[in-house]
Protein backbone atom coordinates (compact mmCIF):
# COMPACT_ATOMS: atom_id res chain seq x y z
CA UNK A 1 0.00 0.00 0.00
CA UNK A 2 1.55 3.55 -1.04
CA UNK A 3 0.25 6.69 0.92
CA UNK A 4 -1.40 9.04 -1.89
CA UNK A 5 -0.47 12.50 -2.12
CA UNK A 6 -4.06 13.46 -0.04
CA UNK A 7 -2.51 11.04 3.02
CA UNK A 8 0.51 12.71 3.09
CA UNK A 9 -0.97 15.62 4.88
CA UNK A 10 -4.24 14.29 5.99
CA UNK A 11 -2.79 11.83 8.12
CA UNK A 12 -0.68 13.47 10.03
CA UNK A 13 -3.44 16.53 10.38
CA UNK A 14 -6.22 14.00 11.61
CA UNK A 15 -3.75 12.56 14.39
CA UNK A 16 -2.53 15.62 15.38
CA UNK A 17 -6.17 17.30 15.58
CA UNK A 18 -6.84 13.71 17.88
CA UNK A 19 -4.23 14.17 20.01
CA UNK A 20 -4.92 17.65 21.00
CA UNK A 21 -8.55 16.98 21.88
CA UNK A 22 -7.49 14.13 23.49
CA UNK A 23 -5.18 16.30 25.57
CA UNK A 24 -7.50 19.04 26.56
CA UNK A 25 -10.31 16.54 27.46
CA UNK A 26 -7.19 14.81 29.66
CA UNK A 27 -5.97 17.94 31.26
CA UNK A 28 -10.17 18.10 31.91
CA UNK A 29 -10.09 14.95 33.50
CA UNK A 30 -6.82 15.68 35.36
CA UNK A 31 -8.39 18.60 37.36
CA UNK A 32 -11.64 16.45 38.00
CA UNK A 33 -12.67 15.64 41.22
CA UNK A 34 -10.51 17.95 43.23
CA UNK A 35 -12.10 21.02 43.04
CA UNK A 36 -15.88 21.00 45.15
CA UNK A 37 -16.85 24.30 44.26
CA UNK A 38 -20.00 24.89 42.21
CA UNK A 39 -19.06 27.15 39.34
CA UNK A 40 -15.79 25.91 37.81
CA UNK A 41 -16.13 26.88 34.79
CA UNK A 42 -13.23 29.06 34.55
CA UNK A 43 -11.23 26.22 36.82
CA UNK A 44 -12.39 23.55 33.86
CA UNK A 45 -11.24 25.40 30.76
CA UNK A 46 -7.92 26.50 32.65
CA UNK A 47 -7.81 23.10 32.96
CA UNK A 48 -8.46 21.95 29.30
CA UNK A 49 -5.78 24.63 28.22
CA UNK A 50 -2.68 23.20 30.30
CA UNK A 51 -3.60 19.91 28.67
CA UNK A 52 -3.87 20.84 26.11
CA UNK A 53 -0.12 22.72 26.41
CA UNK A 54 1.05 19.49 27.44
CA UNK A 55 -0.22 18.09 24.87
CA UNK A 56 0.94 20.40 22.26
CA UNK A 57 4.48 19.74 23.52
CA UNK A 58 4.30 16.05 23.28
CA UNK A 59 3.35 16.51 19.87
CA UNK A 60 6.24 18.71 19.14
CA UNK A 61 8.76 16.39 20.64
CA UNK A 62 7.07 13.78 18.35
CA UNK A 63 7.71 16.12 15.28
CA UNK A 64 11.06 17.05 16.03
CA UNK A 65 12.01 13.42 15.96
CA UNK A 66 10.07 12.52 13.24
CA UNK A 67 11.50 15.48 11.43
CA UNK A 68 14.92 14.49 12.28
CA UNK A 69 14.92 11.19 11.26
CA UNK A 70 13.39 11.65 7.76
CA UNK A 71 16.19 14.11 7.63
CA UNK A 72 18.74 11.50 8.50
CA UNK A 73 17.76 8.72 6.37
CA UNK A 74 18.75 8.27 2.44
CA UNK A 75 15.10 7.23 1.36
CA UNK A 76 13.05 10.10 2.94
CA UNK A 77 10.52 9.84 1.10
CA UNK A 78 9.51 5.81 1.44
CA UNK A 79 10.24 6.67 5.19
CA UNK A 80 7.46 8.91 4.70
CA UNK A 81 5.19 6.70 3.35
CA UNK A 82 6.06 4.54 6.09
CA UNK A 83 5.37 6.09 9.19
CA UNK A 84 1.60 7.78 6.41
CA UNK A 85 0.84 4.63 6.12
CA UNK A 86 1.28 3.79 10.30
CA UNK A 87 -0.35 6.47 11.22
CA UNK A 88 -3.39 5.50 8.78
CA UNK A 89 -3.60 2.11 10.56
CA UNK A 90 -3.52 4.27 13.96
CA UNK A 91 -6.62 6.14 12.75
CA UNK A 92 -8.57 3.09 11.76
CA UNK A 93 -8.72 2.32 15.84
CA UNK A 94 -8.81 5.64 16.58
CA UNK A 95 -11.28 7.43 14.62
CA UNK A 96 -14.68 5.46 15.29
CA UNK A 97 -13.98 5.61 19.39
CA UNK A 98 -13.23 9.47 18.77
CA UNK A 99 -16.32 9.43 16.77
CA UNK A 100 -18.40 7.66 19.79
CA UNK A 101 -16.64 9.57 22.52
CA UNK A 102 -18.17 12.49 20.42
CA UNK A 103 -21.77 11.42 19.76
CA UNK A 104 -21.65 10.14 24.10
CA UNK A 105 -20.72 13.66 24.59
CA UNK A 106 -23.13 15.20 22.56
CA UNK A 107 -25.70 12.91 23.90
CA UNK A 108 -24.33 13.82 28.23
CA UNK A 109 -25.07 17.34 26.85
CA UNK A 110 -27.86 17.65 24.86
CA UNK A 111 -30.42 14.71 26.12
CA UNK A 112 -32.67 15.21 29.24
CA UNK A 113 -31.45 14.46 32.72
CA UNK A 114 -31.86 10.59 33.10
CA UNK A 115 -30.99 9.64 29.15
CA UNK A 116 -28.15 11.78 29.96
CA UNK A 117 -26.70 9.26 32.57
CA UNK A 118 -27.31 6.79 30.98
CA UNK A 119 -24.99 7.91 28.38
CA UNK A 120 -22.51 8.30 31.08
CA UNK A 121 -22.98 5.03 32.05
CA UNK A 122 -22.91 3.35 29.18
CA UNK A 123 -20.46 5.59 27.24
CA UNK A 124 -18.21 8.00 28.64
CA UNK A 125 -17.02 6.06 31.99
CA UNK A 126 -16.15 2.84 30.49
CA UNK A 127 -14.69 4.91 27.75
CA UNK A 128 -12.68 6.55 29.72
CA UNK A 129 -11.52 3.15 30.75
CA UNK A 130 -11.27 1.99 27.61
CA UNK A 131 -8.84 4.68 26.22
CA UNK A 132 -5.27 3.24 27.05
CA UNK A 133 -6.69 0.10 25.54
CA UNK A 134 -7.84 1.69 22.35
CA UNK A 135 -4.43 3.70 22.39
CA UNK A 136 -2.48 0.31 23.24
CA UNK A 137 -4.66 -1.15 20.37
CA UNK A 138 -3.97 1.88 17.92
CA UNK A 139 -0.06 1.81 18.53
CA UNK A 140 -0.17 -2.40 17.75
CA UNK A 141 -1.57 -2.16 14.50
CA UNK A 142 0.51 0.86 13.66
CA UNK A 143 3.70 -1.14 14.29
CA UNK A 144 1.97 -4.29 12.71
CA UNK A 145 4.67 -5.74 10.38
CA UNK A 146 6.50 -2.56 10.14
CA UNK A 147 10.28 -2.64 10.84
CA UNK A 148 11.26 0.91 10.41
CA UNK A 149 12.62 2.37 13.47
CA UNK A 150 11.19 5.64 12.54
CA UNK A 151 7.85 4.45 12.78
CA UNK A 152 8.05 2.56 16.11
CA UNK A 153 9.93 5.64 17.49
CA UNK A 154 6.95 7.59 16.16
CA UNK A 155 4.26 5.42 17.08
CA UNK A 156 5.66 5.05 20.69
CA UNK A 157 6.79 8.39 21.52
CA UNK A 158 2.85 9.52 20.31
CA UNK A 159 1.00 6.93 22.27
CA UNK A 160 3.44 7.47 25.30
CA UNK A 161 2.41 11.21 24.82
CA UNK A 162 -1.05 10.80 24.40
CA UNK A 163 -1.25 8.39 27.86
CA UNK A 164 1.07 10.89 29.86
CA UNK A 165 -0.92 14.06 29.40
CA UNK A 166 -3.56 12.93 32.50
CA UNK A 167 -1.24 11.74 35.11
CA UNK A 168 1.23 14.67 34.12
CA UNK A 169 -1.30 17.54 34.18
CA UNK A 170 -2.97 15.87 37.63
CA UNK A 171 0.57 15.52 39.60
CA UNK A 172 1.53 18.94 38.23
CA UNK A 173 -1.54 21.00 39.08
CA UNK A 174 -4.07 19.00 40.26
CA UNK A 175 -2.56 16.54 43.21
CA UNK A 176 -4.48 18.34 46.19
CA UNK A 177 -7.81 19.17 46.36
CA UNK A 178 -8.22 23.24 46.43
CA UNK B 1 -22.06 -12.01 56.10
CA UNK B 2 -21.75 -7.92 56.36
CA UNK B 3 -20.92 -5.56 53.71
CA UNK B 4 -19.02 -3.14 54.87
CA UNK B 5 -17.54 0.17 54.00
CA UNK B 6 -14.09 1.75 54.90
CA UNK B 7 -15.26 5.18 55.74
CA UNK B 8 -17.85 3.63 58.38
CA UNK B 9 -14.95 2.63 60.41
CA UNK B 10 -12.19 4.77 60.01
CA UNK B 11 -13.20 8.34 61.71
CA UNK B 12 -15.83 7.76 65.26
CA UNK B 13 -17.31 10.97 67.42
CA UNK B 14 -18.79 10.74 70.46
CA UNK B 15 -22.34 11.76 70.20
CA UNK B 16 -22.12 12.70 73.78
CA UNK B 17 -18.86 15.24 73.76
CA UNK B 18 -18.19 15.30 70.18
CA UNK B 19 -14.91 13.94 71.23
CA UNK B 20 -12.94 12.19 68.57
CA UNK B 21 -12.37 8.98 69.25
CA UNK B 22 -8.88 7.14 68.43
CA UNK B 23 -9.25 4.42 66.10
CA UNK B 24 -6.64 1.23 66.32
CA UNK B 25 -5.90 -0.59 63.14
CA UNK B 26 -6.22 -3.85 63.48
CA UNK B 27 -9.74 -3.26 65.12
CA UNK B 28 -10.49 -2.20 61.59
CA UNK B 29 -8.70 -4.65 59.73
CA UNK B 30 -10.08 -7.17 62.83
CA UNK B 31 -13.77 -6.51 61.40
CA UNK B 32 -12.71 -6.14 57.34
CA UNK B 33 -10.97 -9.35 57.36
CA UNK B 34 -14.25 -11.18 59.33
CA UNK B 35 -16.79 -9.99 56.74
CA UNK B 36 -14.21 -11.75 54.10
CA UNK B 37 -12.84 -8.44 52.65
CA UNK B 38 -9.09 -8.79 52.62
CA UNK B 39 -8.81 -6.36 49.89
CA UNK B 40 -10.44 -3.37 52.22
CA UNK B 41 -8.48 -4.63 55.32
CA UNK B 42 -5.01 -3.84 52.89
CA UNK B 43 -5.94 -0.57 51.85
CA UNK B 44 -6.89 0.33 55.97
CA UNK B 45 -2.92 -1.26 56.46
CA UNK B 46 -1.43 1.52 53.94
CA UNK B 47 -3.14 4.45 55.96
CA UNK B 48 -0.64 6.60 58.30
CA UNK B 49 -0.89 5.49 61.54
CA UNK B 50 1.04 5.91 64.74
CA UNK B 51 1.70 3.25 67.81
CA UNK B 52 -1.27 0.85 65.56
CA UNK B 53 -3.77 4.14 65.63
CA UNK B 54 -4.92 5.92 62.25
CA UNK B 55 -3.62 9.58 62.16
CA UNK B 56 -6.60 11.57 62.40
CA UNK B 57 -5.53 14.73 60.31
CA UNK B 58 -4.81 11.71 56.56
CA UNK B 59 -7.88 10.43 57.40
CA UNK B 60 -9.36 13.54 57.63
CA UNK B 61 -7.46 14.60 54.61
CA UNK B 62 -8.85 11.31 53.43
CA UNK B 63 -12.75 11.56 53.55
CA UNK B 64 -12.47 15.07 52.20
CA UNK B 65 -10.53 13.94 49.08
CA UNK B 66 -13.06 10.86 48.33
CA UNK B 67 -16.42 13.39 49.13
CA UNK B 68 -14.79 15.67 46.86
CA UNK B 69 -14.09 12.96 43.95
CA UNK B 70 -17.83 11.93 45.00
CA UNK B 71 -19.16 15.05 44.65
CA UNK B 72 -17.86 14.59 40.29
CA UNK B 73 -20.14 11.45 40.40
CA UNK B 74 -23.12 13.29 41.72
CA UNK B 75 -22.38 16.06 39.07
CA UNK B 76 -22.10 13.90 36.30
CA UNK B 77 -25.43 12.54 37.21
CA UNK B 78 -27.16 15.31 37.83
CA UNK B 79 -28.12 14.25 41.44
CA UNK B 80 -29.17 18.22 42.29
CA UNK B 81 -31.41 18.61 39.39
CA UNK B 82 -33.17 15.30 40.61
CA UNK B 83 -33.75 16.64 43.61
CA UNK B 84 -35.14 19.86 41.94
CA UNK B 85 -37.26 17.79 39.96
CA UNK B 86 -39.22 16.59 43.51
CA UNK B 87 -38.39 19.12 45.42
CA UNK B 88 -40.11 22.42 43.55
CA UNK B 89 -43.43 20.96 43.48
CA UNK B 90 -43.25 19.65 46.97
CA UNK B 91 -42.40 23.06 48.27
CA UNK B 92 -45.09 24.69 46.41
CA UNK B 93 -47.67 22.21 47.40
CA UNK B 94 -46.37 23.19 51.40
CA UNK B 95 -46.48 26.85 50.29
CA UNK B 96 -50.25 26.44 49.09
CA UNK B 97 -50.97 24.55 52.11
CA UNK B 98 -49.62 27.14 54.76
CA UNK B 99 -46.25 25.74 55.04
CA UNK B 100 -45.02 29.26 55.86
CA UNK B 101 -41.04 29.07 56.54
CA UNK B 102 -39.92 26.82 54.29
CA UNK B 103 -36.57 24.51 55.06
CA UNK B 104 -34.88 21.68 53.24
CA UNK B 105 -32.76 19.77 55.53
CA UNK B 106 -29.75 17.12 53.69
CA UNK B 107 -29.51 14.61 55.97
CA UNK B 108 -25.62 12.87 55.84
CA UNK B 109 -24.93 15.74 53.43
CA UNK B 110 -21.35 15.38 53.66
CA UNK B 111 -19.53 18.41 51.80
CA UNK B 112 -22.77 19.80 51.16
CA UNK B 113 -22.88 19.31 47.06
CA UNK B 114 -26.80 19.80 46.70
CA UNK B 115 -27.35 22.21 49.27
CA UNK B 116 -24.84 24.48 48.18
CA UNK B 117 -25.80 23.81 44.54
CA UNK B 118 -29.45 24.63 45.45
CA UNK B 119 -27.99 27.82 46.98
CA UNK B 120 -26.23 28.87 43.95
CA UNK B 121 -29.28 28.09 41.77
CA UNK B 122 -31.79 29.83 44.18
CA UNK B 123 -34.14 27.65 42.32
CA UNK B 124 -36.38 26.66 45.05
CA UNK B 125 -37.23 30.36 45.98
CA UNK B 126 -35.45 33.12 48.40
CA UNK B 127 -38.06 32.35 51.01
CA UNK B 128 -36.35 28.49 51.40
CA UNK B 129 -34.26 28.05 53.85
CA UNK B 130 -31.19 25.69 53.00
CA UNK B 131 -29.40 23.38 56.01
CA UNK B 132 -27.00 20.72 55.28
CA UNK B 133 -26.18 18.15 58.48
CA UNK B 134 -23.72 15.40 59.05
CA UNK B 135 -22.11 13.51 61.99
CA UNK B 136 -18.75 14.06 60.46
CA UNK B 137 -17.55 17.42 62.05
CA UNK B 138 -14.46 17.84 59.10
CA UNK B 139 -16.99 17.03 56.28
CA UNK B 140 -19.23 19.85 57.73
CA UNK B 141 -16.59 22.19 58.29
CA UNK B 142 -15.17 21.79 54.38
CA UNK B 143 -18.69 22.08 53.45
CA UNK B 144 -18.78 25.42 55.76
CA UNK B 145 -15.51 26.45 54.00
CA UNK B 146 -16.49 26.22 50.57
CA UNK B 147 -20.23 27.66 50.63
CA UNK B 148 -18.79 30.66 52.37
CA UNK B 149 -15.74 30.58 49.53
CA UNK B 150 -18.82 31.45 47.27
CA UNK B 151 -21.03 33.37 49.38
CA UNK B 152 -23.77 30.85 49.54
CA UNK B 153 -26.62 31.57 51.01
CA UNK B 154 -26.70 28.07 52.92
CA UNK B 155 -26.05 26.42 56.62
CA UNK B 156 -24.06 23.42 57.69
CA UNK B 157 -24.13 22.06 61.31
CA UNK B 158 -22.50 18.66 62.88
CA UNK B 159 -25.75 17.73 64.48
CA UNK B 160 -28.66 14.56 64.60
CA UNK B 161 -31.15 15.99 61.65
CA UNK B 162 -33.82 14.73 63.97
CA UNK B 163 -32.68 16.72 66.75
CA UNK B 164 -32.64 20.48 65.63
CA UNK B 165 -34.47 22.99 67.28
CA UNK B 166 -36.96 22.99 64.49
CA UNK B 167 -38.26 20.10 61.67
CA UNK B 168 -37.93 20.50 58.07
CA UNK B 169 -40.21 20.93 55.52
CA UNK B 170 -38.68 18.78 53.45
CA UNK B 171 -35.59 16.19 54.55
CA UNK B 172 -33.61 15.05 51.70
CA UNK B 173 -30.74 13.22 51.54
CA UNK B 174 -28.51 11.00 48.50
CA UNK B 175 -26.24 7.85 49.29
CA UNK B 176 -27.32 7.58 52.49
CA UNK B 177 -30.28 4.74 52.80
CA UNK B 178 -28.14 1.98 52.12
CA UNK B 179 -25.95 2.76 55.15
CA UNK B 180 -28.71 1.34 57.63
CA UNK B 181 -29.71 -1.98 58.28
CA UNK B 182 -33.03 -2.93 57.10
CA UNK B 183 -34.12 -3.30 60.97
CA UNK B 184 -33.32 0.45 61.39
CA UNK B 185 -35.01 1.84 57.86
CA UNK B 186 -38.23 2.15 59.69
CA UNK B 187 -37.03 4.02 62.69
CA UNK B 188 -35.28 5.98 60.15
CA UNK B 189 -38.37 6.63 58.03
CA UNK B 190 -40.43 7.34 60.90
CA UNK B 191 -38.22 9.83 62.76
CA UNK B 192 -39.53 12.34 59.95
CA UNK B 193 -43.09 12.34 61.01
CA UNK B 194 -42.85 15.53 62.30
CA UNK B 195 -45.74 18.74 63.04
CA UNK B 196 -44.01 20.93 60.41
CA UNK B 197 -42.77 18.31 58.07
CA UNK B 198 -44.50 18.41 54.54
CA UNK B 199 -42.35 15.36 53.48
CA UNK B 200 -39.10 13.24 52.23
CA UNK B 201 -37.20 13.18 49.05
CA UNK B 202 -34.66 9.84 49.99
CA UNK B 203 -32.17 8.90 46.84
CA UNK B 204 -30.36 6.06 47.12
CA UNK B 205 -28.28 3.38 44.24
CA UNK B 206 -30.76 1.42 42.81
CA UNK B 207 -30.54 -2.05 43.99
CA UNK B 208 -30.86 -3.30 40.20
CA UNK B 209 -28.84 -6.63 39.34
CA UNK B 210 -26.23 -4.45 37.42
CA UNK B 211 -25.56 -2.05 40.08
CA UNK B 212 -22.08 -3.80 41.55
CA UNK B 213 -20.84 -3.61 38.25
CA UNK B 214 -21.69 -0.39 37.08
CA UNK B 215 -20.61 0.83 40.20
CA UNK B 216 -17.29 -0.58 39.87
CA UNK B 217 -16.64 0.61 36.19
CA UNK B 218 -17.75 4.14 37.16
CA UNK B 219 -16.41 4.78 40.43
CA UNK B 220 -13.46 2.85 38.95
CA UNK B 221 -13.07 5.40 35.54
CA UNK B 222 -13.89 8.55 38.12
CA UNK B 223 -12.37 7.71 40.90
CA UNK B 224 -8.32 8.01 41.93
CA UNK B 225 -8.77 7.26 46.24
CA UNK B 226 -8.99 3.41 46.62
CA UNK B 227 -11.11 3.69 49.76
CA UNK B 228 -13.67 5.74 47.07
CA UNK B 229 -13.52 2.64 44.98
CA UNK B 230 -14.29 0.09 47.48
CA UNK B 231 -16.90 1.84 49.19
CA UNK B 232 -18.13 2.77 45.77
CA UNK B 233 -19.00 -0.78 44.97
CA UNK B 234 -19.76 -1.85 48.16
CA UNK B 235 -22.32 0.41 48.35
CA UNK B 236 -23.97 -0.73 45.47
CA UNK B 237 -24.18 -4.21 47.08
CA UNK B 238 -25.56 -2.61 50.24
CA UNK B 239 -28.59 -1.28 48.79
CA UNK B 240 -31.88 -1.83 49.55
CA UNK B 241 -34.07 -3.47 47.37
CA UNK B 242 -37.24 -0.82 46.07
CA UNK B 243 -39.56 -3.08 48.06
CA UNK B 244 -37.23 -3.03 51.25
CA UNK B 245 -37.73 0.69 50.98
CA UNK B 246 -40.94 1.20 49.98
CA UNK B 247 -42.08 -1.26 53.11
CA UNK B 248 -40.16 0.55 55.58
CA UNK B 249 -41.12 4.29 54.47
CA UNK B 250 -44.72 2.83 54.99
CA UNK B 251 -43.93 2.42 58.51
CA UNK B 252 -44.32 6.08 58.85
CA UNK B 253 -48.10 6.09 58.36
CA UNK B 254 -49.36 9.37 58.24
CA UNK B 255 -47.38 10.13 54.83
CA UNK B 256 -48.46 8.79 51.03
CA UNK B 257 -45.35 7.06 50.05
CA UNK B 258 -44.06 6.12 46.41
CA UNK B 259 -41.02 5.24 44.70
CA UNK B 260 -39.95 7.67 41.96
CA UNK B 261 -38.92 6.20 38.89
CA UNK B 262 -40.31 6.73 35.22
CA UNK B 263 -41.49 3.44 33.59
CA UNK B 264 -39.11 4.34 30.84
CA UNK B 265 -36.43 4.94 32.58
CA UNK B 266 -36.71 1.46 35.10
CA UNK B 267 -33.91 -0.43 33.28
CA UNK B 268 -30.58 -0.84 34.98
CA UNK B 269 -28.76 1.43 33.16
CA UNK B 270 -30.64 4.86 33.62
CA UNK B 271 -32.21 3.55 36.94
CA UNK B 272 -28.06 4.47 38.61
CA UNK B 273 -30.09 6.12 41.76
CA UNK B 274 -34.32 6.52 42.42
CA UNK B 275 -35.81 8.13 45.29
CA UNK B 276 -38.34 6.95 48.12
CA UNK B 277 -41.56 9.71 48.13
CA UNK B 278 -43.01 10.75 51.33
CA UNK B 279 -45.45 13.58 51.32
CA UNK B 280 -48.70 14.46 53.67
CA UNK B 281 -51.80 13.25 52.13
CA UNK B 282 -53.42 16.42 51.65
CA UNK B 283 -50.60 17.64 49.83
CA UNK B 284 -50.33 14.98 47.58
CA UNK B 285 -53.19 15.58 45.39
CA UNK B 286 -51.10 18.79 44.91
CA UNK B 287 -47.74 17.35 44.18
CA UNK B 288 -49.29 15.09 41.54
CA UNK B 289 -50.90 18.52 39.89
CA UNK B 290 -47.69 20.18 40.15
CA UNK B 291 -45.64 17.49 38.24
CA UNK B 292 -47.99 17.13 35.79
CA UNK B 293 -47.14 14.10 33.57
CA UNK B 294 -44.23 13.25 35.63
CA UNK B 295 -46.49 12.22 38.42
CA UNK B 296 -46.88 9.32 36.66
CA UNK B 297 -43.60 8.05 37.88
CA UNK B 298 -44.62 7.79 41.09
CA UNK B 299 -45.34 4.23 42.12
CA UNK B 300 -46.97 3.26 45.41
CA UNK B 301 -46.54 -0.24 46.97
CA UNK B 302 -50.32 -0.85 45.41
CA UNK B 303 -48.74 0.26 41.89
CA UNK B 304 -45.43 -1.52 41.92
CA UNK B 305 -42.28 -0.72 39.68
CA UNK B 306 -42.10 -3.53 37.27
CA UNK B 307 -38.79 -3.88 38.45
CA UNK B 308 -39.04 -3.35 42.16
CA UNK B 309 -37.38 -6.14 44.26
CA UNK B 310 -37.71 -8.49 46.63
CA UNK B 311 -36.32 -7.29 50.14
CA UNK B 312 -32.95 -7.39 49.95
Amino acid sequence: MHAGQFDHVAVPVALAAVALVDAAFAGFRAATGRNARIEKRRYNLRAAVRGLAIGAASLAVVAAVLGIGLLGTHDAGHAYDALVQAGHRMLMVLMPFAAAVVVSLAGYWLLPMRESTFVILVGLGPFTLARPLVVLAAAALALHDSHRWLVWAGTLLASGGVLLVEPWVHRRWYHEPL
Amino acid sequence: MAVLEISDLIAAWDPGTGARQPIAVADVTGRLRAAGDHRAARIVERMPATSGVLEPESVDRLLVRVHTELQRLAEELHMAERFVELLRPMLDAARSAGFRRLRVVDIGCGIGYVIRWLATTRVLGADVELLGVDQNPVLIAEASRLALDEGLPCGFACADAFALAEDATVYISSGVLHHFPVDELGDFFRAQDRPGTAGFIHYDIAATRLAPAGAWVFHRARMRELLGRHDGVNSARRAHGDRTLVTAAGQVGTMDIFLFAPIRHTNPFCAAMRPVVGIRPELSPALRRLLGRRARALHGTDDPVPSLRAAT
